[in-house]
């Protein structure tokens, strides 16, 4: 059974990680931070008592679920924001006054965060980051698994809920497209 | 962290280079994460590792009661008080056993003694034929007696 200073340890070892992932795939830091936030208190609360050994693949599961539920429910909202946002336009002749200008400025203050620094090699990490976000999900989720959280074929599998083969394609696609496209903007690592 | 990529990899070695690479300049870009986002995690973690299956430390009691039960006397790290402790609480679930089963035990003898009694009053108003006078004015008791006398 993991010790509360094991696991503490290991979700401060990954915790950054884990919200690096979470923001490449939702593109928000707060929903990013509230998904990590999620995912450590299903782990502690569910799975505290589990050897240690078996943490760092229960959180990593934890994470990839949370990331999915958190696309459900904004689906689930947009349904009935575009429901209600309809009705209210009919009532009240404008729209997308709102909606937009919150969009724009959390959009806004990400970007000015990440380019607040002029550094050149923080560019082009920034850039890096960029090409990983436009990476499929499937591609990307396998990649940072298998390359960031040092997890094996069968652990990514078993995370993503796929074939240890279907791991393998999206890895090296994952990898010749970031290649490809880090290649086209002059970046060399 | 570590940053040895998984050697299990079936990767040509150039993509495994790259992979490392990239795996190096995304950790290098974790330290470019803003103060407040830090912050935010950290009380996360604190948040969650609060919240920690509770079950777990109760697991940890129950054991702890079992081996002071199975072997307690001959652990180290037993301490008197604890031990007192266990000893009062067998004390406290035996004496009320102990109590119910005299109470139960006493019941019995007291229903038995008494059953005993009443055969034996019946067995002698039947021996010595007594009979009360009102059994002759009852006219249910004629009616028995001509009934079986015929």
């Amino acid at each position: 059974m993991a010790t509360d200073k094991e696991l503490s340890d290991f979700l401060e070892g990954v915790e950054r990680r884990a919200f690096k992932q979470a923001i490449y795939a939702v593109r928000n830091e707060e929903s990013a931070l509230d998904i990590v936030q999620d995912a450590m208190i299903k782990l502690a609360e569910k799975y505290g008592d589990k050897p240690a050994e078996e943490i760092p693949l229960l959180f990593q599961r934890i994470l990839q679920n949370t990331i999915l539920d958190f696309f459900r429910r904004e689906k689930v909202r947009s349904t009935w924001v575009s429901l209600f946002s309809n009705i209210i336009s009919r009532k009240e002749g404008n729209e997308d006054f709102d909606i937009l200008e919150n969009f724009e400025s959390e959009e806004g203050t990400e970007a000015s965060e990440s380019s607040a620094d002029k550094v050149e090699r923080e560019q082009m990490l920034t850039l890096l980051d960029a090409e990983i976000q436009k990476l499929p999900a499937r591609q990307r989720e396998a990649f940072l698994m298998r390359y960031w959280e040092d997890m094996d074929v069968a652990e990514t599998a078993n995370a993503m809920g796929c074939s240890e083969g279907s791991v393998k394609t999206h890895c090296s696609r994952a990898t010749h497209a970031l290649a490809k496209s880090l290649k086209a903007l002059g970046i060399q690592l | 962290m570590n940053t040895v990529i998984n050697k299990s990899s079936s990767l040509p070695n150039d993509e495994l280079e790259f992979a490392y690479n990239v795996r190096r300049a995304l950790d290098e870009r974790l330290n470019f994460l803003p103060e407040s986002t830090v912050n935010r995690l950290s009380e996360a973690r604190k948040m969650a590792i609060a919240r920690k299956k509770p079950e777990s430390a109760l697991y940890v009691m129950a054991a702890r009661r079992r081996l002071a039960g199975a072997g307690g006397s001959n652990s180290r790290i037993s301490n008197p008080f604890n031990d007192s402790i266990s000893w009062l609480v067998r004390v406290g679930i035996a004496i009320p056993l102990i109590v119910l089963i005299i109470g139960a035990f006493g019941i019995y003898k007291y229903e038995e003694a008494r059953r005993i009694d009443e055969l034996a009053e019946l067995d002698a108003a039947v021996l010595s034929d007594e009979l009360p006078l009102s059994a002759f004015l009852d006219h249910g008791f004629d009616a028995f007696l001509n009934k079986h006398g015929e």
